[in-house]
């Protein structure tokens, strides 16, 4: 079965009046839409920017799609001249699907100065605009952009593929021009339940700014990234302890004294995320967030003044116990709550680093904070309280001495593709594991956003964190820095008191859902099966091939040796698992992952 | 209450009382900070390899930080101890110079507010300020201010041979 038979080949698809073979000259002044797939980025003039050049053009006219899910698309708007125009997107039958329409930013990069799509900018199905774009200031600019999310929920009785008519219409200097596609709602769903934690990090809170709408502020980040399949975190600490007031419960007194005054702030920021009320109406649903971090750091609840002394012992029980009685009595015990320590010596606020431990000595102070946490705990707590270790350097050192205290592990991308037995060794004995790294850079191919989450699954890990997603720098809009530290924008210059979501954001969602959908067929099919033929899919790798096989030498040098080149350089076989792919690269996977579900589903 | 209790301390510190009261916290801090438990803190390999450059590993000084528990625990409590003095929040931080590079120094101890008027987020060392230059040649307290919001007074710590090793940054906000 091709479900993807009518999504034909670009010069094919004559009839419709843009067809590639119009001839240069013509095409300068044609005006027209193109839909683009997901992957194939357009630039300011409608074409693919580079590096999502080299996959086959392709003309969506009738793609296929699971319920509860998305299907994505870029509109590219081409006029004759510049000047106004108007864009509807319109569904018929108007109620099976649910279409998102937003604008595209061109974000220009302050080291080269080229443009390229990223922010997503909510608009009505119908748009009136103009090229140039005043907002975007480009000159020169001959086409407009916009991503289509198109939504279908899931529908209990559907056997068979039901069709809804899609059309796109642009109209210009008395012209107007219609592009149909007829979307293919498959008898398939993407399960509610995901392959992987999809992390995305951050710090404080201070970008937010004050007043009383911090916390909706707070609740909307975290709701942009549940609404994608993500998880958001916020670490409420600085390097040497300071904790942001909102973060962490009031404390008052010292000593034996030391106690909880008042819930206020810290209920207000996380009461809705921990019962799940900050994501009422979300397609997904509402639920708790999985993961948060706490306030835990070695200067809170306990004073580091009194390290090493009873008082220190007595204020970090006696605190983490009221917590621990708060949640339950609320009933947050959905999410886990990590004990997490962030500073660095390098940072000057304390004696031992807690990320990314490199001296083995360090790892004393987890095992003195597991005995705290576990006199604070009761033994039958329903509250999931976990000890989280992010670790590189002595990652597999760790693994042993560690074992029993952390449970937690979010490790360093490159140095655990050395150890490929890791991951059975820390989840045989119910430790959960993520991997860290960064986002992909808009001037990476629009594949890249969609790495990650396959090297999760293809590891066998439980997820990854992208460690900055609100980096977006002094100036997104015309001075870009290239997003590996942002997946979001501010929305303040379009009026909204939010983020903005981003192609790459959903590009990532789009693979978690197929992820997902991967996942469900590991009972029939079997996990080691669907490995390989994910590997093959890949540029016909073997699974082995994401790991770096053999173990490098560098492994068996003490971690205090390494350095960040050879670090890089003994990683370099693994990522070679990943080169030349090209924008067809993840259809095919999709495709292929549609097809055995459909199957499967048959059976 | 609490909005009440602040108006009534930042009225004071317009009056000055905020750099009054820095200004003894500074002169305890030199005269219990023992300057050889300051000296004993870095580690020597960590010391070696702050400066050596790599232009393929520009985080190699970072990556090999290391520093002795025992003096490090010692003196940031005793600061913390020094700040305590006090009823509005003071931090009181460590800076230490290098004996081969006197054009530079470093922040060795910083806490809890993370407040400072020199600190450079990030930097394991940067050049010696003038204001620091002077309080280590001359072995006197200053107060500096003009960075901010900030006022701190820097104050020297001696080793026992009498030299000046160290200093401390006693820093708060200086509302006005």
């Amino acid at each position: 079965m091709n479900l993807f038979a009518t999504e034909a080949p670009r010069h094919r698809a004559n009839g419709l009046g843009f067809s590639l073979c119009l001839c240069a000259s013509v095409a300068i002044f044609a005006q027209e839409i193109l839909v683009l797939p997901e992957f194939q980025r357009p630039t300011i003039h409608g074409e693919i920017v580079k590096p999502d050049q080299g996959g086959r053009r392709r003309e969506i006219l009738s793609p296929a799609m699971p319920q509860n899910g998305y299907l994505s698309m870029f509109l590219v708007v081409k006029l004759r001249q510049p000047g106004p125009y108007r864009l509807d997107v319109a569904m018929n039958p108007e109620d099976r699907l649910q279409a998102d329409l937003f604008r595209v930013w061109f974000h220009k990069l302050e080291s080269n100065g080229e443009y390229y799509p990223d922010a997503l900018i909510p608009i009505q199905n119908t748009y009136l605009g103009a090229i140039p774009d005043p907002e975007n200031r480009i000159e020169g600019q001959t086409a407009a952009v916009f991503w289509l999310d198109l939504w279908a929920p899931r529908r209990a009785q559907q056997e068979d593929e039901e069709r809804v008519r899609v059309e796109v219409t642009l109209n210009a200097g008395g012209q107007v021009d219609t592009y149909p596609m007829e979307i293919r709602v498959l008898p398939i769903s993407v399960p509610d339940q995901d392959a992987l934690d999809a992390d995305h990090n951050s710090y404080g809170a201070d970008w937010l700014g004050q007043g009383p709408e911090l916390f909706g502020r707070l609740h909307a980040y975290h709701r942009i990234f549940y609404e994608h399949r993500g998880i958001f975190h916020q670490l409420g600490y600085g390097h040497a302890g300071r904790v942001a007031p909102e973060f962490a419960p009031q404390l008052e007194g010292w000593g034996r004294r030391r106690r909880i005054a008042s819930w206020d702030l810290y209920d207000r920021h996380y009461g809705p995320l921990l019962d799940g009320s900050a994501f009422g109406g979300a397609r997904r649903g509402p639920q708790p967030i999985r993961y948060a971090y706490l306030p835990l750091n070695p200067e809170w609840p306990a004073s580091f003044v009194h390290w090493g002394q009873p008082g220190y012992e007595a204020e970090f029980v006696s605190v983490v116990s009221e917590m621990e009685r708060h949640f339950r009595e609320k009933g947050w015990t959905r999410t886990r709550l990590e004990m997490f320590f962030n500073h660095k010596k390098r940072y000057k606020g304390f004696p031992w680093d807690g990320d990314e431990v490199r001296f083995a000595r360090d790892n004393q102070y987890f095992r003195d904070y597991r005995a705290l946490l576990d006199k604070a705990m009761p033994r039958d707590s329903p509250v999931q309280f976990v000890f989280r270790s992010d670790s590189s350097w002595s990652m597999e050192r760790q693994f042993w001495d560690l074992r029993g205290v952390v449970n937690l592990w979010v490790l360093g991308g490159s140095i655990l593709s050395f150890y490929p037995q890791a991951p059975a060794l820390l989840k045989d004995r119910g430790d959960t594991v993520w991997f860290y790294g960064s986002a992909a850079g808009v001037t990476e191919p629009a594949w890249a956003s969609v790495h990650y989450p396959l090297r999760a699954w293809m590891w066998g890990v439980d997820g990854y964190v992208l460690w900055l997603v609100t980096g977006w720098g002094a100036d997104p809009w015309f001075r870009f820095n290239g997003g590996r530290e942002t997946l979001v924008y501010p929305g303040e210059r379009f009026g909204i008191d939010g983020p903005l979501p981003s192609v790459r954001l959903k590009i990532e969602r789009n693979a978690l859902q197929d992820l997902a959908m991967l996942k469900a067929l590991e009972t029939a099919m079997g996990r080691q099966k669907l490995r390989s033929e994910m590997a093959r899919l890949t540029n016909n790798r073997k699974p082995d091939d994401w790991w770096t096989i053999p173990r490098p030498a560098l492994a068996d040098l003490p971690p205090e040796e390494w350095t960040n080149p050879d670090i890089d350089s003994a990683a370099r076989p693994m990522r070679r698992v990943t080169e030349g792919l090209s924008s067809d690269w993840w259809p095919q996977i999709r495709r292929w992952i549609y097809e055995q579900t459909m199957e499967e589903a048959d059976r | 209450m609490r909005k009440l209790a602040l108006a009534v301390w930042m009225a004071g510190a317009a009056s000055g009382a905020v750099v009054e009261e820095l200004e003894r916290l500074a002169l305890v801090a030199t005269a219990v900070v023992d300057g050889d438990d300051c000296e004993k803190i870095m580690t020597p390999r960590a010391l070696e390899k702050m400066f050596r450059t790599d232009p393929r590993d520009r985080w190699a000084g970072h990556d090999n930080f290391d520093v002795h528990d025992a003096p490090y625990i010692a003196v940031k409590k005793l600061l913390r101890r020094i700040a305590t003095i006090v009823s509005f929040p003071v931090d009181c931080n460590l800076w230490m110079g290098f004996r081969e590079r006197p054009d530079l120094i470093q922040i060795l101890i910083r806490q809890p507010n993370e407040m400072s008027q020199f600190w450079r987020w990030g930097d394991l060392y940067q050049p010696m300020p003038p204001e620091m230059k002077e309080v280590l040649a001359g072995g006197k307290p200053k107060t500096v201010t003009g960075r901010g919001d900030y006022v701190s007074v820097m104050t020297p710590v001696f080793n026992s041979l009498g030299d000046p090793v160290a200093l401390v940054e006693v820093v708060a906000r200086n509302f006005k």
